[in-house]
């Protein structure tokens, strides 16, 4: 059934045209250089520090490491954050 | 490259919104008063999306120390964080508090400077709002200080509430019947100053009285035209009137019933004048040779300071015209400005006269000065050029003329009038 679900998600992606972050449920990442990151469709903040930002995605992590970070702002599913980002690493739910 | 296309362009726009508008608004931050607290505990990160999931807004946030964060949220929801806290064992302590209620909490502190910024502004105010000081403009005859006590009598004088003035047209009403030789009259108040204008009426001078005349003649002229108005004709028209000869006479009535009055009336005559003109028969005028300079000059204040050129080599005779400009900006003069002197050369011509040219110019000028001398209204009935003589370059004309002009001359009747005579 899962399956089927996530095989129609893709058909539609290709067919209709549709933005991936709409139909897939992964975040969709905004950046300003290395300054600022915007991130929607988050699940939850895993771990937080200066050095890290963890955030769960609905299938796997997201792991933003830098120097200084700020979350400047967060809502249930965004959040901006600054400082100076150093990578951005997925991790796919195994 | 399709699944680009399939983003609408407005992508960095709705970015804005979301960071702009929907993620922080300041001036409800500021307005509702927010703090920054931190938090200690090690469970923080499950705080944090807890409180985010009951809609709290969090800001702001940093990590301090190892299990220290610190963070922003609206004063309102502070006490919503209790069973959040209670929930992870994280423990909370305010640290900055910002924003509208706060600053009234620390106003009240301050509330007797304050209470005294508020006096000195309603004082001010209240100063203000009086009529401090009067000024008299446009008074001529009258006295500034009989319009001022006027003026006091409606009701304006100093020290006096200026909302407790009546209406500015019923002031006048009043104030025009205290000062009837006023034609106009304005209050106006500017500040604290209430200005006065006063506009007085012009009072007509009337004509002196005209006592018992006689119109006597100004001159020996032969009568051509004579329109009494009032009294009684005492020459004819073509009679020859000697000076001093009364032509119109201010005593009316006959023998038995005389009554004197004011003689009115228009006389005119034929005087003969007899013009002696000399006119050299060669004259100088000076002619533009066509050489100009210009001098450029700034003028700062009352000072003019040369510019170009560095070396001004004057001509022997020149005319000068000069041009100035000044630049004003909104109605204000500036004292700066530039000036231009253009120097254009002359050089003096000699100009040698025909014998007929010098006659013509003689009779011009022999002409301009009868008419000067016989009055504004006089005319040239004729002239005859008598006599030419030419002589040491020059042209010696002597001209007849006989002009009409108004020979009528005032002469007051005293005591006994003397018995109108007749013309010789």
């Amino acid at each position: 059934m899962r399956r089927w679900s996530r095989r129609l998600r893709n058909l539609a992606v290709g067919v209709l045209d549709l933005p991936q972050d709409v139909v897939l449920e992964v975040p969709r990442i905004t950046m300003i250089g290395h300054l600022q990151m915007y991130i929607e469709n988050h699940r939850g903040v895993l771990h937080f520090s200066e050095k890290e930002l963890r955030l769960l995605l609905t299938n796997g992590q997201l792991i933003v490491t830098g120097e200084q970070l700020v979350i400047r702002a967060i809502l249930p599913e965004e959040v901006l954050l600054e400082g100076r980002i150093g990578g951005v690493k997925f991790l796919e739910k195994t | 490259m399709s699944q680009w296309s399939a983003i609408p362009g407005g992508d960095e726009g709705e970015y804005a919104r979301k960071v702009g508008t929907s993620m922080r608004n300041g001036l409800q931050e500021w307005m509702n008063g927010h703090i920054t607290i931190t938090v200690r505990g090690k469970r923080f990160e499950r705080f944090l999306n807890m409180a985010v999931r009951q809609g709290i807004q969090v800001w702001n946030i940093r990590r301090v120390g190892t299990e220290v964060s610190s963070c922003d949220i609206l004063l309102q929801d502070y006490f919503r964080l209790r069973p959040l806290l209670k929930e992870t064992g994280c423990r909370v302590h305010v640290q900055k508090r910002e924003g509208f209620p706060f600053w009234l909490f620390r106003l009240r502190k301050k509330a007797g400077f304050i209470t005294g910024v508020a006096l000195f502004f309603f004082g001010l105010y209240m100063l203000s709002s009086f009529v401090w000081q009067i000024e008299v403009v446009g008074t001529k005859k009258l006295h500034p200080e009989m319009v001022a006590k006027a003026a006091e009598q409606v009701g304006i004088k100093e020290g006096v509430w200026k909302a407790k003035l009546k209406e500015p047209q019923e002031i006048r009403r009043e104030m025009m019947k205290l000062i009837p030789q006023a034609s106009w009259i304005w209050v106006n108040i500017q500040g604290t100053k209430a200005i006065i204008q006063v506009v007085e009426k012009e009072e007509q001078e009337l004509p002196d009285p005209i006592g018992p005349r006689h119109l006597v003649a100004k001159k020996r002229a032969v009568i051509s035209t004579i329109l009494p108005e009032a009294g009684k004709k005492a020459v004819t028209v073509n009679q020859v009137v000697n000076k001093g000869q009364i032509l119109i006479s201010g005593i009316i009535g006959n023998d038995q019933r005389q009554k004197a009055v004011a003689a009115k009336g228009t006389v005119k005559g034929e005087v003969w004048y007899i013009s002696n003109v000399s006119v050299p028969l060669t004259r100088s005028q000076y002619r533009y040779t066509g050489e100009k300079q210009e001098h450029q000059y700034l003028l700062v204040g009352p000072y003019a300071l040369q510019i170009w050129p560095w070396q001004i080599e004057p001509f022997a005779k020149a005319e000068s015209s000069e041009e100035r400009y000044s630049p004003s900006i909104a109605g204000f003069s500036i004292p700066i400005g530039w000036k231009t002197v253009t120097h254009a050369e002359v050089e003096p011509v000699a100009q040698e006269l025909s014998q007929e040219e010098a006659i013509a110019l003689a009779q011009q000028i022999a002409r301009e000065d009868i008419l000067q001398k016989a009055g504004a209204d006089a005319a040239i009935r004729d002239e005859k050029v008598l006599h030419v003589k030419r002589e040491n370059g020059k042209v010696y004309l002597s001209i007849h003329f006989s002009v009409i002009e108004d020979i009528a001359e005032e002469q007051p009747i005293v005591a006994s009038p003397p018995s109108p005579d007749p013309a010789p």
